[in-house]
């Protein structure tokens, strides 16, 4: 159910305008360019790359369901129309937290560690220092090596630690139950077998793939809000290490946003760089489309946004040319950066 | 030198198994071995033990990246910090770094397609071994069942003329199997030991369906009425998840077993089977090397497996403890040609061979093939191979060989079934050995009682009692005090 409600509200976002392919492959985290700029025009960063592995198979087949149930009517050339109870069915997918454009499947290499850590410390505390290790991945074994010697493991005080740590961390994190039992069922320890996928949907009675989903969900808040107060968890916040991406912006991008970002203007960087003005501009374009944090309220006026959204309604379109005829006291960059921004803004 | 000594210090043994000393003394006296031992009966040590007694590195090939890190994983559990695994896992950089120190190891996994890189040979010469490991030596041979090209190469290493002396393990293989090893090793007059591929104590029974809705009702009213733990066997991945499904319906502690699973899910699976807590696994070939589970009491192959030395192998899974276990072959009809079907999924034929010259033929890669789905990557490292070796109408006429070899051995595995003769002795016979003596309740055609063989299942309706998040977390960290 989870599944298909978050699957509505992506359809939802998309707004009829791409085809029945385009969630699949946002949901993969397909690095092509369209599947990028879509997440930025849509504003579908929460949900990129959160199931790499989903297969095509799977997708149809709730994609069928959905159609079944008249959610969603798919015409032959791929395009596609939410039904009205299809829209409210997307609004409770809204309550799921996810973050995937900031942590692309590393929330994995995080749990990896975790759940090594604790198997370790699990053996340790019985004094039983061998045992076959769960992660064969040798880069998260050296991983957790260094962080337990690191960490005095020897002394012992180790267990102790990670465990007031995980639970306080867990408790104020605003999960609910269901989703702490879940991640805390995936590990393992000494005597202890965790439980597999197929296990914990018959506990939690939910299918497979929505425990996964609300397993996911749960480690982007958990890390987002270990990231938060890394003063408080000394230990949690060494695991969250290098886990969320930094904006992943090109390279040139990158140095715009530096010095954008220590106060320069769009002019003074042209100058200081030696580039003109339209790349810069390029460059902010695409910094607004990665990270919905930065204000675009800057360069444009939130009436001027809607201006620009109107006429991308009532003319149905997102074409440049098109749109600064509508509203010519706009320049090509602030109209750009509405459609880089999508709906959002402004509302 | 005192072996037993050795043994214990390291190992924590006070005595061989049978087969070990004799294997181990030809090696320390400079003699090529091969060794056939069934699987549970400590084959590892065979090469484990010298590696303490000369103080050069041992060289084990082996073919399953699995297989490798769970054997690395059991000499770490020994406190040896001095094994290695070079394989494709490794990234470059962890590679070079390996390969630089590789002579400082006690004990060297390797695959046979590292083993044929050049900077790895290179390395090689530059250094001296005690030994030479071939493990699952019988995927040198087309006649085994688990052909793997890459083996044949082997031998381009093992010619060397100034060599450690090679041992060859393998848990099953035929007199021909035998011959092949000895000849692509290139081995020196090896010293065989064989031991008896008869166990005595898995009594072997075997029932016939009409269809395969019949052969699923007695599966499962056979599993809800008799005492596990057991292993059912089946051919696809999707048949692993039915029949697991049906059995979790029941209330039997199951899971489904594939190499498609969450790679932490099948941890955790082998885990709850070997602590008890599963009492069922459904799997395909995927589930049991590596899986050491002493008192495993039921075999059922709910489809025939692809050749006998598989069916070995798999119903010897069975009873490790010597008590008795039972080992169920179910037949329906029509299972027969999906057997042979299944087998050849995974097999070039001639079409792909024309392919693979059209591809060429177009100045583009043939491994395109496999991302255009148009063969299976198994399937391609085999055609590959032989497009290498010889020319493509060769090549079809191989590949025609190899798929008849395949369809016999499936029509072998078919005789045991159709036999009204002893199962025991078949099976025995396939290996080139005689039966000695034949236990009571030998199989279904000697005359079988399966109930006294397993025992009645107690229904217990205890269940586990889930504990809170916080709970659990505490008794894994802090312990269960």
């Amino acid at each position: 159910m989870i599944f298909e409600q978050i699957l509505l509200q992506i359809f939802h976002n998309f707004n009829q305008e791409r085809t029945i392919s385009a969630p699949f492959h946002l949901l993969k985290g397909k690095r092509s360019g369209q599947t990028i700029q879509d997440v930025g025009i849509y504003h579908l960063h929460k949900f990129f790359s959160i199931l790499p592995k989903l297969s095509r198979q799977h997708y149809n087949d709730i994609l069928n369901s959905l159609i079944e149930q008249q959610y969603i009517k798919v015409f032959d050339e791929g395009s596609y129309l939410l039904t009205e109870r299809a829209k409210e069915v997307a609004k409770i997918g809204e309550g799921y937290f996810f973050n995937g454009w900031y942590y692309r499947g590393n929330e994995h290499i995080f749990f990896a560690r975790l759940s090594l850590i604790v198997q370790s410390l699990s053996h340790q505390g019985e004094n039983q220092m061998s045992f076959s290790p769960i992660q064969k991945d040798e880069q998260i074994q050296q991983w957790v090596r260094q962080f337990l010697v690191v960490n005095n493991y020897k002394e012992g005080h180790l267990q102790q630690k990670l465990f007031e740590e995980m639970v306080s961390s867990l408790e104020s994190s605003n999960l609910e139950e269901r989703a702490k039992t879940i991640v805390i069922n995936r590990l393992a320890g000494f005597q202890t077998a965790g439980l597999t996928w197929q296990q914990i949907s018959y506990q939690e009675k939910l299918t497979e793939m929505d425990v996964q989903l609300i397993y996911i969900s749960t480690l982007h808040s958990w890390i987002t809000h270990i990231l938060n107060h890394s003063e408080k968890y000394v230990l949690l916040h060494q695991l969250a290490k290098d886990i969320r991406v930094i904006i992943p912006l090109s390279g040139s991008a990158y140095q715009t946003a530096e010095l954008f970002r220590k106060g320069y203007s769009m002019e003074e960087i042209s100058h200081i760089r030696r580039l003109k003005i339209s790349t810069i501009e390029d460059h902010i374009v695409e910094i607004a489309m990665n990270d919905p944090e930065f204000s675009i309220e800057q360069f444009i006026s939130t009436e001027d946004v809607k201006k620009v959204m109107m006429a991308v309604d009532d003319y149905n379109t997102r074409k440049l040319k098109i749109l600064h005829e509508v509203v010519p006291h706009l320049s090509y960059f602030q109209i750009r950066l509405v459609l880089a921004r999508g709906e959002e803004v402004g509302t | 030198m005192e072996l037993e000594k050795v043994l214990e210090q390291h190992f924590g043994y006070t005595s061989f198994r049978p087969g070990q000393k004799e294997v181990i003394e030809q090696i320390v006296n400079g003699k090529d071995v091969i060794a056939l031992l069934p699987t549970g009966m400590g084959k590892s040590l065979c090469y484990q033990l010298p590696g303490y007694i000369f103080n050069k590195p041992v060289l084990i090939i082996s073919p399953l990246l699995s297989l490798m890190q769970d054997q690395v994983d059991q000499i770490k559990q020994l406190k040896e910090k001095r094994v290695v695994a070079l394989n494709s896992f490794l990234n470059a950089s962890q590679k070079k770094g390996t390969i630089q120190h590789l002579h400082q190891y006690r004990f060297i996994f390797i695959s046979p397609e590292m083993l044929l890189q050049q900077q790895v040979q290179q390395k090689l010469i530059s250094m001296e071994l005690s030994l030479i490991v071939v493990d699952e030596a019988h995927c040198i041979s087309q006649w085994g069942f688990d052909f793997r090209p890459d083996y044949l190469r082997i031998g381009e290493v093992t010619a060397k003329g100034n060599r450690p002396p090679i041992l060859a393990l393998s848990a099953t293989a035929t007199n021909k199997v035998l011959g092949d090893i000895e000849f692509y090793l290139k081995m020196n007059n090896p010293y065989t030991f064989i031991h008896s591929v008869d166990r005595p104590n898995i009594h072997i029974g075997r029932k016939m369906f009409q269809n395969r809705e019949e052969k699923l009702d007695w599966i499962l009213e056979h599993v809800i009425e008799t005492e596990g733990p057991g292993i059912i066997y089946t051919q696809s991945r999707s048949k692993t998840e039915s029949i697991s499904e049906r059995l979790l319906q029941m209330g039997i502690s199951t899971a489904a077993y594939h190499g498609g699973k969450d790679p932490l899910d099948r941890q955790f699976i082998q885990q709850q089977f070997i602590d008890g807590s599963l009492e069922w696994i459904v799997a395909t070939n995927a589930f049991g090397m590596g899986v050491h589970k002493q008192n495993v009491r039921q075999i059922i192959h709910e489809s025939i497996p692809s050749n006998v030395a598989n069916y070995m192998q798999e119903i010897g899974r069975a009873g490790r403890d010597g008590r008795d276990a039972l080992a169920m072959l179910l037949f329906a009809d029509g299972d027969d040609e999906f057997a042979k079907f299944v087998g050849m999924d995974d097999f070039p034929n001639e079409v792909h061979v024309d392919l693979y010259i059209e591809y060429r033929r177009k100045d583009e890669l043939p491994s395109t093939m496999i991302q255009n789905g148009e063969i299976s990557e198994t399937a391609y490292r085999v055609l590959d191979y032989w497009m290498h070796q010889f020319h493509p109408n060769e090549v079809k006429q191989q590949l025609y060989a190899m798929k008849n070899d395949k369809m016999k051995a499936v029509e072998e595995v078919l005789q045991l079934i159709q036999t009204k003769s002893c199962m025991r002795e078949k099976l025995v016979h396939y290996f080139g050995q005689t039966l000695m003596e034949k236990p009571s309740n030998c199989c279904e055609c000697c005359g079988l009682e399966y109930k006294d063989i397993i025992r009645k299942r107690e229904q217990s309706d205890y269940k586990e009692p889930t504990v809170s998040w916080r709970r659990r977390l505490e008794n894994i960290l802090l312990g269960f005090s």
